[in-house]
């Protein structure tokens, strides 16, 4: 890259980068939300110009060759892209079409699709996975399904941009291989990552962005001996880690008690709890593989199910589905789905069974929402949108907030904000329960970990380092 | 049995049976006369793992018939015009109706497109037609997704959400809208990046072809169809 | 303007084609009630003009909305409703089309009016039950007798298919009109539209 400067709108998006980036390279993009990393991929695979469009200044090459020349269709022989969201990068409905998907267009002859086939599914060890709906797919193994997919191109090149960000942690150990056999084969890596702790050992130099501008570049052992906090990036090595909270935050926490927890899609059980103890008012991790039934555990706790006839024991109360209902709100994955209005202030609002504008106004300022309490809940960040969704669940005064996954994706910065969120949550009385794969969110706010597999609590405890160390650390 | 395991047609020749099935709504015929037609339905359904629905089309349409012809002429009152709506219904849209079903439900979307790529559809057509189908299961999970936020917010089949039915197609439109723009650009993007844009044919690994099953199927319909037409132009003489 | 569709053309198509396909068979259900059935085009024509007027905003080129058309219908075909509707609706979706590069793709009145004509589509899936009207009224002209008959062909009959249409037409255009508005509400709000 030489001298390229880049602006979508008014603001200038990159600035003055340059950058050489050798054949067999793995490359690590880091930096805050924002700082320009996703822009130098959309250079590096021709959607910039191709796709979005901008005020641009320099060149990007790819072997002495201008890249704004060329069509996308033919970057994509040399260049392979993985994106962020599994979800939207699939064309195809059955895992094979998708795999081959890339060759077809290229119009490459049928026995060399075969072979293409065969080979990538050896090297990634998909055999299991050929021939499914995508529908049925975890997170973990969809991007494996799109890492095979731009495989199958044989690209020189792969730009991958936040691929980890909706996979568990061993999921993520699944990923390092990958990008270890694509090192092995000679290929150049780019990639562009919050999720650190993954790329320790494949990656050969860091570039850190900052408002645009590369900023710091690193060899990877150099990076390995920087302050990750201090420019704002999540750890690079997890054992350095400690908790914060190893204590309950009550000196002497009341138990809730869930009794009769199951549910089955058609003959298979997926939740089984017979009978478990939990703190009050604590925030409380939920850990566990993909698949393990959390997100199945959080729709019954939340009465989303109809068939879960469970209950949950609290202040001497059997509350029911219905009753659960109304003490409980889960703020999702994807928050998009459960914003409603036209303002920040509307939601709010909708929450309660009496309009009551001076609580409201009081539960955005604490939020730290105040300011844009006119503003679309659509219009806002992935953190702003969370938060909306945290103020209109105080709002109803719910007691049980269930988080899935609210930190996939984002960097320190957005991470640190939803601890204290967490935190404040807790001043309030009100009890967190977090999904996550997330070791760094869990060290820094949770004080009680739910360990499921198999649609069952294999255990409960107090935080406690060793044991989380061992189920995160250990999974590769 | 053995035979229900091969059974697989040609999404071609699916296509080709529903146009040809899509006459019979037209014109009301003895059954004589349409048995074949009705008939290609229940076989196909029946010879592909559907058995339970092909039995209860070929009774829900003997029932229909057999009130059409025993029961309607001593019929009166509110009670004939619902067997007539029945019946009438029954007897010229059931067979389209199961046929599209068995289409529908039979054919994997690779083939589907394979088979499309095939007969030279141009690609402004294959293109969105595949993500239709790519998209609708994606729709159906966010709808769930969103129902479910809305119970958490004490929105259901509750008074407070039937006072305002308009509200509640609102909210129901307006995450489901902003995802569909975000997953066109994004799917968009991840497509050009894979080289949909080659102005190249698409070469494709799966492989459709005829097979006997197709011919067979085919010439029935062409026979079925032949007497149902014969039928119709005699019919039209005489008027 | 008249430059070829492009992938992203292609796909958005495709992904507004499944709301208004999803919107259509959600309340098609409500059409299994038979009165309501003939009422099924004015409930689409009601609840389609918000996606399709988001839809607009991404369409400036002669094609999208004639070929939005035909997918359409060429899903209503596979969901047998017979080939009918595709003939219609990409019939209707070529007339709007035609309205629409009359107001160069960005005037609102030409897209109001656009909506009102393409939502006649759906009118494609009720038409075999029109044609299959006189056979109906036999059937109850044979159980009923005559006068019975004369009393009720006025609801089935020509004149109630136009008036079908008019209504189509006119809901179709207001809900329009209502997609407007929410567009301006939400999504302008919202920074995508």
């Amino acid at each position: 890259m030489r001298d390229v400067s880049f602006s979508y709108d008014k603001d200038k998006n990159l600035d003055n980068i340059n950058v050489d980036i050798r054949e067999g390279e793995v490359i690590l993009l880091c930096g805050e939300s924002g700082c320009g990393k996703t822009t130098i991929t959309r250079f590096l695979n021709g959607l910039i110009p191709n796709f979005f469009d901008g005020k641009r200044q320099g060149n990007v090459y790819l072997n002495d060759e201008l890249i704004s020349e060329m069509p996308i269709y033919e970057i994509s022989k040399n260049v392979g892209s993985v994106f962020q969201n599994p979800k939207t990068q699939f064309f195809n409905v059955d895992t094979t079409s998708e795999v081959v998907f890339g060759c077809e267009n290229l119009s490459m002859p049928i026995d060399d699709i075969q072979n293409r086939l065969d080979n990538v599914v050896d090297d990634f060890q998909i055999s299991h996975l050929l021939d499914k709906s995508i529908f049925k797919l975890s997170g973990g193994e969809k991007q494996k399904i799109a890492c095979a997919s731009v495989s199958a191109v044989h690209p020189d090149i792969l730009i991958l941009d936040e691929p980890s960000s909706n996979l568990d942690s061993r999921s993520s150990w699944d990923f390092e291989n990958i990008i270890r056999k694509w090192k092995s084969q000679g290929k150049t890596v780019v990639i562009a990552e919050h999720k650190l702790f993954f790329l320790s050992d494949v990656v050969d130099r860091v570039l850190f962005l900052n408002n645009g501008r590369i900023t710091d570049e690193w060899s990877i052992e150099e990076f390995r001996q920087i302050n990750h906090r201090e420019f704002g990036l999540r750890q690079l090595n997890l054992e350095n880690l400690t908790c914060k909270r190893k204590e309950y935050y009550s000196d002497s926490p009341e138990f809730m008690e869930l009794k009769n927890f199951r549910f089955h899609y058609g003959k298979r059980q997926v939740l089984d709890i017979d009978d478990v103890k939990i703190p009050k008012n604590e925030v409380i991790a939920i850990i566990g593989k993909n698949g393990a039934g959390k997100s199945t555990f959080a729709n019954c706790l939340c009465g989303l199910k109809r068939s879960c006839k469970g209950q949950l024991i609290w202040d001497n109360d059997a509350l029911k589905r219905n009753d659960r209902l109304k003490k409980t709100y889960m703020v999702m994955q994807d928050v998009n789905h459960q914003l409603f209005t036209e303002s920040v202030l509307d939601e709010v609002l909708l929450s309660m069974d009496d309009e009551n504008f001076e609580l409201a106004e009081e539960i955005l300022t604490n939020l730290n929402l105040i300011h844009l309490k006119d503003a679309h809940p659509m219009a806002l960040s992935g953190g702003e949108k969370q938060r909306v969704a945290i103020a209109s669940a105080i709002a109803s005064e719910k007691e049980i907030l269930i988080f899935d996954e609210p930190t996939s994706g984002l960097d320190l910065k957005n991470m640190m904000k939803v601890s204290e969120n967490l935190i404040y949550l807790q001043k309030l009385g009100i009890t967190s329960f977090i999904i996550t794969h997330d070791y760094e969110l869990i060290m820094e706010a949770c004080s009680h970990v739910l360990h499921m597999d198999d649609g069952r609590i294999v255990d409960s405890y107090k935080i406690n380092e060793e044991k989380l160390k061992k189920f995160f650390l250990n999974s590769n | 049995m053995g035979l229900g395991l091969n059974f697989t047609l040609d999404p071609k020749t699916k296509i080709i049976i529903l146009a040809i099935l899509s006459f019979m709504v037209f014109n009301d015929v003895s059954l004589y006369i349409s048995g074949i037609l009705v008939l290609i339905p229940f076989i196909c359904l029946f010879f592909s793992n559907h058995k339970k629905s092909a039995i209860i089309y070929i009774i829900a349409y003997i029932a229909a018939k057999y009130v059409q012809i025993y029961i309607l002429p001593t019929a009166t009152g509110l009670l004939a015009i619902i067997l007539i709506t029945f019946s009438y219904t029954a007897s010229r849209m059931l067979p389209i109706i199961m046929m599209g079903y068995y289409t529908i439900t039979t054919t994997k979307v690779s083939e589907f497109i394979a088979s499309m790529e095939k007969s030279n559809i141009p690609k402004d057509i294959i293109i969105p037609v595949s993500v239709v189908f790519r998209y609708i299961p994606s729709v159906f999970e966010e709808i769930k997704l969103i129902t479910n936020a809305m119970k958490m917010r004490g929105f259901g089949l509750n008074i407070k959400s039937l006072k305002n039915p308009l509200k509640l197609i609102e909210f129901y439109m307006i995450p489901i809208l902003i995802s569909a723009v975000k997953t066109a650009d994004e799917l968009s993007a991840a497509s050009l990046t894979r080289g949909l844009s080659n102005p190249e044919k698409r070469t494709h690994l799966l492989e459709v072809k005829f097979t006997r099953m197709d011919y067979v199927l085919l010439a029935l319909t062409i026979i079925g169809f032949g007497i149902y037409a014969f039928n119709f132009l005699r019919g039209v003489a005489i008027a | 303007m008249s430059e070829r569709l492009n992938v992203k053309d292609l796909i958005t198509v495709g992904i507004f084609s499944v709301i208004i396909i999803v919107l259509i068979f959600i309340f098609g259900m409500l059409g299994y009630i038979p009165i309501l059935m003939i009422a099924l085009p004015i409930l689409a024509a009601l609840i389609c003009g918000i996606p399709f007027m988001l839809f607009l905003t991404r369409v400036n080129k002669f094609g999208m909305v004639t070929l939005m058309g035909l997918i359409l219908g060429i899903v209503m075909f596979l969901s047998g409703h017979t080939w009918v509707p595709i003939l219609v609706f990409t019939l209707c979706a070529f007339i709007a089309d035609c309205i629409l590069k009359m107001g160069d793709y960005s005037s609102v009145k030409n897209s109001i009016v656009a909506h009102g004509v393409f939502i006649l589509g759906v009118m494609g899936n009720m038409l075999p039950f029109f044609i299959m009207r006189d056979f109906y009224l036999n059937g109850l002209r044979s159980s009923m007798g005559a006068d019975y008959v004369n009393v009720i062909s006025p609801f089935i009959n020509t004149p109630v298919l136009i008036v079908l249409i008019i209504l189509t037409f006119i809901v179709g255009m207001a809900s329009a009109y209502v997609g407007k508005i929410v567009l301006k509400k939400h999504f302008e709000k919202a920074g995508i539209a």
